[in-house]
Formats: structure tokens, C-alpha cells, sequence
């Protein structure tokens, strides 16, 4: 055989082989799931497997965006996915989501109306809400004496270095958005340059940006203000008493995080279990109780404990979610808030 | 090129994990569109383009600008230091390299992490300082904790090549110079020094090119509050989505590397450098 | 004390870790003479050399040069220069710049750093090599170099530590003929280490010969080599046959049970002592009637002679003869007087 044959069959080989294992997938009993990182509660995947004899594979993602491009390439059958509001409008736009047969999800009945036919899931076609949460400030109040219910005072040069916000695009210029008293979906050119402007002001204020550290540093007394999503604010309540939680009066973010059954999926009516169990009270529960952030399932949240129940930080009054918008998808809008963002990250 | 059929699993392994990858990479940045499902999709030059926004260039001037920061504080430092391990006697002097690597064993970004709780407000350093009755330093999330960071992680890549080629000059030379009536300063300057410039390009190299391509020291030391060019590169691939522009970007940064390592080469011609690249 | 001596070593001594290295090294040195330390590796004589260059300390002693003991100055300050035996040219530099080198250090003026390397390219036969690089040079012309790049500097004496050593014999033999020469012209003191007895023969005034870190004799060539004072300089310097034997009296020696005249007095009466017969001065005679009779072992052609190993009864003697016997032929030898030197035992 010439050198290249024998090249070619080298690399036959291996494709085959490739194919060959990643075809061991293809059972009937399993589903693949595609979550946020800690985001369910392991002894709840496990009830599952045993109760219909299913085998779970359970993987995860950092960020939505991420998790579109491996939808979008066909990498992986996953049967039930996780996405964001403004994504789930996306990937409706772009048809890759299955319509659910809601006949296969009883449990529903379960989701409080108010989380029901929202903008960007009208009539829940596509999407069974999972958790929610909102954006806010977190304080130590020990620290921060006056009364806190706006987010100028994130701009408040008394608070310099002490200061911690999100380094995430729409989240950053959306607070910006809400203080300038805009919408935080803005599609305006001239809001967001004002957004940018005074994103730019606050820089030598800021301690840090950062995401998922924001409680770590305030429950150390790294910190004493920043920005941070209400589960976060829950678990660093928690461990440091002295921090409260406010959504301030211009408005903030509320958001969900829905499951959805991806046009990849060969196990349609498996996913639609899945989404069903999930719903169950009891289920719902235990898995709030471990995540930390809100259920939208009613009969979930009477089997919480009082102080959870009842906690406005995870439940908070009618008037303040008013205040909240949900994030819409930028669609080709993006690279303006990316060079938006860029020259605020690169102004130093 | 004659090929030995044992080296058939090194070409398919560069194959799949390096040339496959980088025409991937070039592909992406050259398209725009449904590129994922082959869709609709046009080549462009419009990712180049969109890289010569001013906000862009700042941005890669800065990251060169820091890279060559800590390459010259790594330099300084590292020379020295190299010079120190080359003179001590064979078995101190293993001791100290291995002071150098074993470092090195541990994960990247868990020794950066480290940096965290020794220069954090209530990190161990403030902790000591506070202690002695003075106020807390203002040490992380800026330029400095940077640099620090730089230097730390790449000073190694700096003292090895180094020292490596100190330790394969002949003592007969810096005796001969002596010899010549050469004083210690002068046997430095005319002899060590011009002898271990291939070791010293090594070292710049070694460690300009990752400083110039790092993004997570700039984001957990930096506070996120200095954009570098990697971190404008993860930024498209894990926020904005948008792959093209991202490649591009990266296409850049390996055209600019390229060229910094050819003109590199042209100081060290004879390959006597004994770095990794 | 003689008023040309230039270097004088007093009580050398040196020790490295628990060994000693150097013992009692006592000789001088002197004006436009060319001194050859002579010995086995591991002897020490490339140690004194060191010593004397200032790149090693001794453990004690002085080294008295024009009348200042040198010991703690260090070697840029030495009016002394080195060829290194791996030569020690400096690779960045062309053939130029590793001459004028040294004199660059001493800041002299740029015309007359040309001047004085195009002179010494000359002497050593290397005119015009001044742009060349130092790997393009042959193992002989960077030897050469070696020698210019010292001498320039115009040094009161030359350390020379086996130069030659890496180059073909041929070569070799050029180059000591040139040594020698540039010596005497240019009138500088060398003191050259070789463990080659027949460079030392060749090249040197006085030859210092060493063993075991201690000096065994100090003589001109002609002396070391037809009165060696004991068997080690008998056996390094030259061939010899060293036999053990007794001397009766003055002037009347045996060994081999056989009664000899000799010319050596000096010593006890019935005193053991070794016998020196170099292989050239033993002569073949006829087997009938000879003193010492043996059976030739072995013939081997060396062009100059035959070389002919004969055993006798107690003894293997190595013989050098233009009369050639054949193997298993039976010879007899014999010696005259003045060539049976009589050595001290070492004890």
C-alpha cells in the first residue's frame, strides 16, 4: 500500500471507531440533559432513573450563549435544555425548540399564572418555567447606613473600591439603562452611549467585576454594594447577616431559566416526563431547598420553610416584580452592546 | 520526507488536534452567517475590518504594551537569578531549580487563585499589615496585581533558557578573558553577557507570548477592569456568540506572534537558545 | 641567588578536600628560559600552572614574582598570560577581536591594536585571518591563534598548558619546532606543561618532573635523561629497562648474577639499588662467550631500529638495534660502563 493509503486508512479507522462509540448513545433509555452548573439538586436526576428506569446524562454550560452554539452545531442529542428568557425567544425565532404537548405535562397546573404566556414564550408553546430570580443590590449594612433603594448609589463616590459589579454585558448596561431610567431592552444608540458614559464614570469606583464571586467577596467583607441575582443575594444572606437585599425603585431585571425540548431531541415524550417530574410539588421543592433561587411552582413553595417562604429577597411584593422588565433577545444588536462593553472594559 | 510508519499516530494526532483546528479557525474568521449548519454563509473580510475599530487596536496596544511590561520586569529579574543558580555549587543548585518547577506542577489557575487570598483586603498580606498598625494596602484588581500576576507565572520560562545556556559556557572562557586582564565587570559584559543571548531570546519569547494572549490573570486579578486582547477573545466566543469576529481576532494575534517569533529568530540564528519554542 | 630568576615557588602546598594535591614544591624560574613541568596525569602539573596563572590557590606557601609574593593578586592583574589547553577562544568574537582582546581591556589606541595584531598574525604564519571566525578555523590555526592572542599582550611570561595536544602528530611536531623559535626570539619566559617526554626533550632549557604531586627531579634534558634519579623519571622519561641489582662497590655493580663495571660511586658497600640500561645502549653480540645471554622474543620494525624484546634468565630486556635477530634466536648483550646508571631506590 502506497503512503497515503495507508494514511487514509489510519484515519478511517479512527472516524470509525469515533462513530462507533458515540453511537453507544443511541439507547432507548437514556436522555441527555443540558443544565446550568449547579443548578439541580443530584438525588432529584437519581429519583428519576429510578422511579422509570431511565439513565440520566447530565451535563452543563457557563453561559447561554455557549450553550446556543453547541445547540445550533448539533453537537449532542440533548433532550431537555435550560435557556434563558431572551434565548428561548431566539431559538423559538430560529425553530429549534419542539412544541410541548401539554397533555404529557400535567404538572404544570402547578406554575403560578403570573409566570405563565410571558413575552417571550407566548402561551408556554415551548418552555415549562424552572427557576426565576431578579437583579439587585446586596448591601452590608453595617457598612452602608443610609437608606439604600436606588442605584445611584453605586455611583456614590463615598463607596469607593467597596463596590463590586457583574462582568456581564446586558446585565452591567442594563443597571445603567434602569439608573438613566431606559429600558433595559434599549435599542436607542444614544441611550446606551449615555449607558456607557456613565458605566465609564463609575469604573474607578468599582472594587471588581466579576460573576459568580460577588457573594464570596461580600459575605468576606471584601465588598459592601454590589450587583447580584436574587439566588446569589439567598446564599450569602445566609452566611453573613448583616447583608440585605433591595430592588432598587427605577426597576431591575427579572428573569427565568425555562426548560425546553430541543429539535434535536429523539426522545420527545422521555423530555416531557422529565419536565413533568420536575414539576411535581414534592420534587420541586427538595430542589429548591438545595439550588437556592425561586420556584414559579406554587404548590412547591408551600412546602418551603417559613423563613424561605416568606423571605423577600427570594418572594418579593407584586410592586417591586412590576418594576422589573425581562431581558429580549439583541438578535444582530450584539455587536453594538460588544463594542459598547469593550470600551468600557478598555477604558483604563 | 521519508515517514516511518511509527510516526503515522504523531501526524494524525497533529492532524485532528492542530492543523484541523487552525483551518477551522481561519474558515470562521473569513465567513459570516449560518456557518454551524453550512446554511447560508458568505466569505468577508468583514471581521478583519470590524478588528481596525480604534476601540480594537487600543485594546491589542495595551496587551502588547503589558506583555512587554512584564517580559522587561521578568528580564530583570530573572537574570540575576539565573546567574545565582548557574554559580552555586551541583547540588544546591538542583535544589533551586526545582524550587523554580515545582511551582509549575501545580494548575495554572489555581496558583493565580492563591494570588486572591494573599493580596485580597482581608487577604493574609493586609492581615499582617493591619496587624503591625498600619492601613490595608490597596493590592488586587488593579495594574499592579496584574504585572505581579505575569511575572509570577512566567518567570520560570525566563530563568531556565537562561540559565541553561550560563551553565553551558565554558569556565575556560571566563578565565581566559581573566586571563587577558578582564575585570569581573568587564568578563561580564564582553563574555557572559554577548554568550548568553540566545538563552535571553529564548526567554523573551517564552514569556511575551503568553503574557500578550492571557485573559484569566487580566480577569481575576484585574478585576475585570482591564480589557486585554484575550480577554476580547473569549468575550466573543462566550458571551457575544459571535464566532467569526473572534476568530479573526485570533488570526491576528497569531499573524502578530508570528512575526514577533521571526523577528526573534533573527537574534538567535545559530538555535543555540534552548527554550521550548 | 641567581639575579635573572622571575618566578620563585616557595613551599607550595596544596590540599582539595582530604587529598594532597601538591607537596613541598620548591623551583625557580628564570628570565627568557623555557621550563617544562613533565609528568603523568593527576601529577599536579597543571595545577601549578594554575596556581602560578592565579586561577587556583594554594593551601599554603608563596609565589615570589620579581620579588612580590603574588599569591593573593588576582589574575587580571598578573603580568602573566595563558594558552588554554582547549584553546578558550571566544566563539562571538572573529579571530580579530579574540587577539586584540586583551588589549582592548588595557584601552590602547586603535592603530596601534591594528598594528600589533597584524604583527602577531605574521609571526604565526596567519596574515589576513583577521575576519575569519573562529569555527572556521583547523584545530592547528586556532592553536596558533591561542598563541597570538597571549603574546601580544606582550607578557613577562607565557603559561602554556598542553597546547598541543589536540593536533596530529605531524603538526604537533611543526609546532614545537615554531614554539621554540618564537621563544627565543621574542625573548619571553615559557613554562609549558606536557605529560609528552618527548616534547619536553625537545623544547625545553630546564625540565621539572613530576609525580604524585610532588617534584622527582629538576635537570636540563641532557641530564634528566642519562642520570634520572630514580626509577620513576627512568621509566617516564625515555625507554629504559630498570633492573634491580647491588652495588659491590664504587665503580662495580651486579645484577643478573652478573658482575658489570660501572661508572656510579657514591654509595653504601653491597647496597641495593635499580639499574637504568636505555634499550639503545644494549648491543648484540654473538651467543658464545657473552656475559648476559637471552633468547629474542619478539621483533618489531620501527623504522629508526629494530625494537627487540629478549628474555634473559631473570629479565625481559627491551633492546633498540639496527642488527636485527630473529625471533627464537639466542643472542648475547652486553653494555658498556658509562651507559649502566645506577639509581637510589625509591622507597
Amino acid at each position: 500500500m502506497t503512503r497515503l493509503g495507508k494514511l487514509v486508512l489510519v484515519l478511517c479507522l479512527i472516524m470509525i471507531i469515533n462513530f462507533i462509540f458515540t453511537g453507544c448513545d443511541r439507547k432507548e433509555d437514556v436522555l441527555n440533559i443540558y443544565n446550568w452548573g449547579d443548578y439541580i439538586d443530584p438525588t432529584v436526576i437519581k429519583d428519576f432513573e429510578d422511579e422509570y428506569n431511565i439513565k440520566v446524562n447530565y451535563s452543563t454550560f457557563a453561559t447561554n450563549e455557549d450553550m446556543y452554539v453547541k445547540l445550533k452545531s448539533g453537537a449532542g442529542n440533548y433532550d431537555v435544555a435550560f435557556p434563558s428568557d431572551y434565548m428561548i425567544e431566539r431559538m423559538i425565532k430560529e425553530d429549534m425548540l419542539y412544541k410541548l404537548d401539554k397533555n404529557n405535562i400535567p404538572n404544570l397546573k402547578n406554575i403560578d399564572e403570573k409566570f405563565i404566556n410571558l413575552s417571550f414564550d407566548p402561551e408556554n408553546q415551548y418552555s415549562v418555567p424552572y427557576f426565576w430570580g431578579t437583579v439587585g443590590i446586596l448591601y452590608n449594612r453595617k457598612v452602608v447606613k443610609e437608606k439604600v433603594d436606588s442605584w445611584d448609589i453605586l455611583w456614590d463616590e463615598k463607596y469607593k473600591n467597596e463596590i463590586v459589579m457583574l462582568d456581564s454585558q446586558r446585565d452591567s448596561i442594563g443597571v445603567a439603562l434602569k439608573k438613566l431610567g431606559y429600558s433595559m431592552n434599549s435599542r436607542d444608540i444614544n441611550e446606551l452611549r449615555k449607558a456607557k458614559e456613565i458605566l465609564i464614570k463609575q469604573k474607578p469606583l468599582v472594587y471588581t467585576y466579576v460573576i459568580d464571586e460577588v457573594k464570596d467577596l461580600m459575605i468576606a467583607g471584601e465588598a459592601n454594594l454590589g450587583v447580584v441575582w436574587s439566588g446569589d443575594a439567598t446564599a450569602a444572606i445566609r452566611e453573613n447577616e448583616n447583608l440585605e437585599y433591595v430592588i432598587p425603585k427605577e426597576g431591575s431585571n427579572i428573569w427565568f431559566d425555562n426548560m425546553v425540548i430541543p429539535k434535536s431531541s429523539k426522545n420527545k415524550k422521555k423530555a416531557e416526563l422529565f419536565i413533568d417530574f420536575m414539576c411535581r410539588p414534592d420534587i420541586a421543592a427538595r430542589n429548591t431547598d438545595y439550588v437556592g433561587y425561586s420556584t414559579p411552582n406554587n404548590e412547591a413553595i408551600e412546602k418551603l420553610p417559613e423563613d424561605i417562604k416568606n423571605s423577600k429577597v427570594a418572594y418579593p411584593n407584586e410592586e417591586d416584580l412590576e418594576r422589573c422588565e425581562i431581558f429580549k433577545d439583541p438578535s444582530d444588536f450584539i455587536t453594538k452592546y460588544d463594542i459598547i462593553w469593550t470600551e468600557i472594559k478598555a477604558e483604563y | 520526507m521519508k515517514l516511518k510508519w511509527t510516526s503515522y499516530p504523531y501526524i494524525v494526532w497533529m492532524a485532528i488536534f492542530i492543523i484541523i483546528p487552525l483551518l477551522l479557525i481561519l474558515f470562521f474568521s473569513i465567513t459570516s452567517g449560518d456557518v454551524f449548519r453550512l446554511g447560508e454563509f458568505q466569505f468577508t473580510l468583514d471581521n478583519f475590518k470590524r478588528f481596525m475599530n480604534p476601540i480594537y487596536l487600543k485594546v491589542l496596544g495595551r496587551s502588547i504594551t503589558l506583555a512587554l511590561q512584564s517580559t522587561a520586569i521578568c528580564f530583570l529579574l530573572g537574570y540575576p537569578m539565573a546567574m545565582i543558580i548557574s554559580k552555586a555549587e551541583l547540588k544546591k543548585r538542583n535544589a533551586m531549580i526545582l524550587l523554580f518547577v515545582v511551582p509549575m506542577w501545580m494548575n495554572f489557575l489555581l496558583r493565580t487563585y492563591a494570588w486572591l487570598t494573599l493580596l485580597g483586603r482581608n487577604g493574609l498580606i493586609n492581615y499582617i499589615i493591619k496587624s503591625l498598625g498600619f492601613e490595608p494596602l490597596s493590592l488586587i484588581y488593579n495594574n499592579k496585581a496584574i504585572l505581579l500576576g505575569m511575572v509570577y507565572n512566567f518567570l520560570p520560562f525566563m530563568v531556565l533558557p537562561i540559565y541553561s545556556v550560563l551553565i553551558k559556557i565554558d569556565n575556560s572562557l571566563i578565565e581566559a578573558a581573566e586571563d587577558l586582564g578582564a575585570s569581573k565587570l568587564e568578563v561580564f559584559t564582553r563574555i557572559i553577557l554577548p554568550l548568553s543571548i540566545p538563552g535571553i531570546v529564548s526567554g523573551f519569547t517564552m514569556v511575551f507570548m503568553p503574557a500578550v494572549s492571557t485573559f484569566v490573570i487580566s480577569s481575576l486579578l484585574g478585576g475585570g477592569k482591564y480589557m486585554l486582547i484575550g480577554n476580547l477573545v473569549e468575550q466573543q466566543f462566550l458571551w457575544s456568540g459571535d464566532w467569526n469576529f473572534g476568530s479573526a481576532i485570533s488570526i491576528v494575534m497569531m499573524i502578530f506572534i508570528l512575526i514577533s517569533m521571526a523577528i526573534m529568530a533573527k537574534f538567535d540564528e545559530d538555535e543555540k537558545g534552548g527554550g521550548l519554542w | 641567588m641567581e639575579k635573572n630568576i622571575v618566578i620563585d615557588l616557595k613551599n607550595v602546598y596544596k590540599k582539595y578536600d582530604d587529598v594532597e594535591v601538591l607537596k613541598n614544591i620548591n623551583f625557580y624560574i628564570r628570565k627568557n628560559e623555557f621550563l617544562t613541568l613533565l609528568g603523568p596525569s593527576g601529577c599536579g602539573k597543571t595545577t601549578i600552572l594554575r596556581i602560578i596563572g592565579g586561577f587556583e590557590q594554594p593551601t599554603s606557601g608563596e609565589i615570589i614574582f620579581e620579588g612580590k609574593n603574588i599569591i593573593n593578586m588576582p589574575p587580571y592583574e598578573r603580568p602573566i598570560n595563558t594558552v588554554f589547553q582547549k584553546y578558550a577562544l571566544f566563539p562571538h568574537m572573529n579571530v580579530f577581536d579574540n587577539i586584540a582582546f586583551g588589549l582592548k581591556i588595557k584601552k590602547l589606541p586603535k592603530k596601534s591594536i591594528e598594528e600589533k595584531v597584524k604583527n602577531i598574525l605574521k609571526m604565526v604564519n596567519l596574515s589576513g585571518f583577521e575576519n575569519r571566525s573562529i569555527e572556521s578555523l583547523s584545530g592547528g590555526q586556532q592553536q596558533r591563534i591561542a598563541i597570538a592572542r597571549a603574546l601580544v599582550n606582550e607578557p613577562k611570561v607565557l603559561l602554556l598548558d598542553e597546547p598541543l595536544g589536540a593536533l596530529d602528530l605531524k603538526l604537533r611536531k611543526e609546532m614545537q619546532m615554531e614554539l621554540k623559535n618564537m621563544q627565543k626570539s621574542l625573548g619571553i619566559t615559557f613554562i609549558y606543561v606536557t605529560h609528552d617526554q618527548e616534547e619536553a626533550l625537545t623544547m625545553s632549557d630546564t625540565i621539572v618532573v613530576m609525580d604524585s604531586g610532588e617534584i622527582q627531579q629538576i635537570g636540563t634534558p641532557v641530564d634528566i635523561y642519562n642520570e634520572p634519579k630514580n626509577a620513576f623519571v627512568a621509566k617516564f622519561i625515555g625507554e629504559s629497562n630498570i633492573i634491580e641489582g647491588i652495588i659491590h662497590e664504587d665503580f662495580v655493580v651486579e645484577f643478573e648474577n652478573i658482575i658489570f663495571d660501572c661508572v656510579d660511586s657514591g654509595f653504601e658497600k653491597k647496597e641495593e639499588i635499580d639499574i637504568v640500561i636505555r634499550p639503545e645502549d644494549l648491543i648484540i653480540e654473538s651467543f658464545e662467550g657473552a656475559k648476559l645471554k637471552g633468547k629474542v622474543i619478539s621483533v618489531t620494525f620501527k623504522g629508526v631500529h629494530y625494537e627487540m624484546l629478549i628474555e634473559s634468565d631473570n629479565f625481559l630486556w627491551k633492546v633498540h638495534s639496527t642488527t636485527m635477530a630473529p625471533v627464537n634466536s639466542l643472542v648475547g648483550l652486553s653494555v658498556l660502563p658509562e651507559n649502566i646508571h645506577v639509581m637510589k631506590k625509591v622507597i
